[in-house]
């Protein structure tokens, strides 16, 4: 054990001289030229990644309309060499990104954060709405959180031509999208800015009116990719900030899931459920709109989903019976026998207002936690009094 | 042993050190400095009774005064933005506590700070000491702090990267592919299920590294985090956005509150890599790479042919409806291990280290440090940790 550090071999120059191979399969056929230098010399790869359509030279935070949409699509799936291998894919170690960590609201942090607003006109946000629409880090939110991040974009006027917005190698908070006027974005080799009149590098691209740049900043901080500089006078961007932009989205997820659990805890069916699965379940809800007087279920069918009512009023009907049997406000749930069985619905839920509903399938439940049934039976270990095997006959005697 | 710490207050010189692997340079790094002392000549024979000194004086890893100079380095065998790890023994104690070889995590407080990342370095120490001693996980020693830096000891593991050896053979077969896998399946089974819901968050080959035996160790927890998942704990999910580009789940990417299941969908990533040498989603623009996570499904290329078996569970993993991705479905981990891709695989076998991995790592001696790559020893000048930091953020520091 004290051979250590007295070896002769000391060199520790290549790792595989004298790779021992007695217990190794067989790997793929190997190609003199291909296994290149060490994969942590920054040349490391196989093609220069500029040779990639433009691709290459945005190695991080830009992207969006203005410029990766037209100069960097294309080359998604991998173009493979004759061995079987992406060309442009880089070969080196990849960095780990994080963003500033983030925490819920919890019961001592509280502190009531709303995300800024700043007004605009209905053309304003109609446009804005129409910029960020294709954009995959706004296409998912909901109404609320489209509303939130839409009144959170603050207005900031670039009065002349020639200013720099963003410089590439600098860190990147803000994401912008055009209101007024054009941008030139400027691409340098090394990846900074360099001294001197061109310093900036090539010009790559021109961004106007509805383009957007800089979205990577709103995953987390990393070094711009481009240098972004006003082509006129009287230009007009809306920026947002990653710390903004990430809270109304975490705020409202939280506060979502925290209110289906707190639903889903007053279904007597599934109240043996553990925190965790209800955690689980809740992550599984689909969310729906409905206007007023929709049928949500029809007595008679076959019932594969249940329902929990998020916002709004709804009753339900039986026999054609205009007289509601039951009625529906928010909190409430309908259609959890449908967990159960396959039997056909008891009776129809019509909304009476516009509802939002959100539902979870059979079969979802079934993934997540396998049949209800067999939930259901830990009620009598756990000691809940409202479980269905307190009402099972066999259980009485 | 206070005197002893000056080896490590030696002020930092300004300007690029040069390394040149004798432990004589000008260096900016505490290491450096410690062996930057020895260098200068009237210090000379005042040092060599002080390492005479130290000599006598037992190596105790869980003193509460372990300190840098409790260790010499040998050399560096990662960098990241803030952590640097070196291979290093210690620098006292009997001729068998000086043959041990540890591997060293540096972190320096300024950076930690800078890249808002206090909370990721203090989960790091947590749950490494809390899941020690799992065959397929780095084992955590002890963790010290002075003025400017946080140390994490660790077990050295000598075989460096399976990211090397995978670059080198460019992909694994799939017998190789399953070997890897499935040991990893049972660290996530430990940390998901066993140890109350502790999410990684950063799996990927970079950070996977194999011992003298090849089997795998996970190390890097610097991502890992706690989310609870037993009765009393209520579960969360988390939101802070970290890990690898071509790794994240979509859920990650839109911030939509996640949970254990994002190492599942970096499990089938890391599947595809194996078998294919690169991930099903790249691109030299990194917001190109997630919008592909998010709207496209894995495909598989022609060459090499990939069984159905490992088409299907890599599918599963990197399901985007996490109501559908195996190993967060009912079942969990064991439902992993029944898929037709681990067939015949012996997980009793598996965990007992049964078997020698498929690449014997070429380890000639246990502090032989051949497979990692080599890093420059220095480091940039960085900024100062000042006495109004050291009172602001300290105390967050306190378990180290």
């Amino acid at each position: 054990m004290s051979t250590g550090f007295t070896s002769p071999f000391g060199g520790n120059s290549n790792p595989f001289v004298r790779m021992e191979t007695a217990g190794m399969q067989r790997v793929a056929e190997e190609d003199e030229n291909d296994m290149i230098t060490s994969p942590t010399t920054p040349s490391f790869g196989r093609t220069p990644a500029s040779h990639n359509n433009g691709g290459g030279l945005f190695r991080s935070p830009f992207g969006a309309d203005g410029a990766s949409d037209t100069h960097m699509t294309g080359v998604g799936r991998p173009h493979l060499d004759p061995a079987g291998y992406p060309a442009q894919y880089n070969f080196g170690r990849r960095t780990s990104v994080s963003a500033e960590s983030l925490k819920p609201p919890t019961g001592e942090t509280y502190d009531n954060w709303t995300p800024p607003v700043h007004p605009k006109t209905a053309e304003q946000l109609q446009r804005l709405k129409e910029a960020m629409s294709g954009n995959f880090l706004f296409s998912h939110l909901d109404d609320e959180q489209t509303a939130q991040v839409l009144g959170a974009l603050v207005e900031k006027p670039i009065p002349s031509k020639d200013i720099k917005v963003i410089t590439q190698g600098d860190t990147g908070d803000f994401f912008y999208v055009v209101e007024k006027g054009s941008f030139d974005i400027y691409v340098s080799p090394t990846g900074k800015v360099e001294p001197g009149l061109d310093g900036a590098g090539r010009k790559v691209s021109t961004i106007g009116a509805g383009g957007s740049f800089g979205e990577l900043a709103l995953m987390y901080n990393a070094p711009r990719a481009a240098t972004v500089i006003s082509a006129e006078p009287n230009c007009t961007l809306w920026a947002l900030d990653r710390m903004t932009f990430r809270r109304i989205l975490m705020e409202s997820t939280f506060a979502r899931r925290r209110m289906y659990e707190g639903f889903l805890e007053e279904v007597p069916l599934l109240s043996s459920l553990t925190p965790y699965e209800r955690s689980k379940i809740a992550d599984a809800l689909k969310s729906e709109k409905f206007p007023t007087g929709h049928t949500i279920i029809r007595e008679g069918d076959p019932g594969d989903s249940f329902y929990l009512l998020v916002d709004g009023e709804a009753v339900a009907l039986r026999n054609g019976d205009e007289t509601p049997v039951k009625h529906y406000k928010k909190g409430d749930f309908f259609g959890e026998l449908a967990l159960l069985n396959d039997a056909p619905r008891a009776a129809s839920v019509v909304s009476t207002t516009e509802v939002k509903v959100v539902s979870l399938g059979k079969s979802a439940f079934q993934r997540l936690l396998g049949p209800v049934e067999s939930i259901m039976r830990r009620t009598k270990y756990v000691g809940v009094k409202t479980g269905v095997e307190e009402m099972d006959p066999l259980q009485i005697a | 042993m206070a005197a002893t710490v000056a080896h490590s207050q030696q002020p930092l010189s300004p300007g690029g050190a040069t390394s040149n692997g004798g432990g004589s340079s000008g260096g900016l790094h505490p290491l450096m400095a410690a062996a930057a002392a020895n260098a200068a000549k009237q210090q000379q024979q005042q040092s060599q009774q002080r390492i005479d000194a130290r000599n006598q004086e037992p190596f105790d890893l869980t003193s509460k005064k372990l300190c840098l100079a409790d260790f010499q380095r040998v050399r560096t065998l990662g960098t990241g933005t803030f952590a640097r790890v070196c291979l290093v023994r210690p620098s006292h104690g009997t001729e068998a506590d000086r043959s041990k070889v540890y591997a060293l995590k540096i972190l320096r407080k300024t950076e930690v700070i800078k890249l808002k990342q206090i909370d990721h370095v203090r989960h790091e120490r947590q749950i490494l000491s809390d899941v020690s001693g799992h065959p397929f996980i780095t084992s955590f020693q002890a963790s010290f702090s002075d003025h400017e830096f946080l140390y994490i000891v660790l077990d050295y593991i000598p075989g460096g990267e399976l990211f090397t050896y995978l670059r080198k053979y460019r992909r694994f077969d799939e017998d190789m592919a399953k070997f890897y896998a499935a040991e990893i399946v049972l660290v996530l089974e430990y940390l998901h299920e066993h140890q109350g819901g502790i999410a990684y968050r950063d799996m990927k080959p970079e950070n996977l590294l194999l011992d003298a035996d090849g089997h795998i160790k996970l190390v890097d927890f610097g991502f890992a985090k706690r989310l609870g998942n037993n009765q009393n704990d209520h579960p969360e999910e988390t939101y802070t956005l970290c890990g690898t580009p071509e790794y994240l789940a979509p859920e990650v990417i839109h911030n939509k509150g996640h949970t254990t299941a994002v190492d599942w969908w970096a499990l089938g990533i890391l599947i595809y890599e194996f078998l294919t040498g690169y991930p099903p989603f790249w691109h030299s623009n990194p917001i190109e790479i997630y919008k592909q996570i998010v709207e496209k499904p894995v495909l598989f290329p022609q060459d090499p042919p990939i069984s159905p078996e490992a088409k299907d569970i890599i599918r599963q993993f990197c399901t985007v409806d996490r109501s559908r991705r195996l190993g967060n479905i009912s079942g969990g981990a064991a439902r992993v291990k029944a898929h037709p891709f681990f067939r015949g695989v012996d997980w009793d076998a598996v965990m007992a280290r049964k078997y020698k991995g498929p690449i014997l790592p070429p380890v000639r001696y246990p502090g032989d440090a051949q497979c990692f790559d080599i890093y420059p020893e220095d480091d940039e000048r960085r900024e100062e940790y000042t006495d109004d930091m050291a009172e602001r953020y300290d105390e967050y520091f306190k378990d180290f």
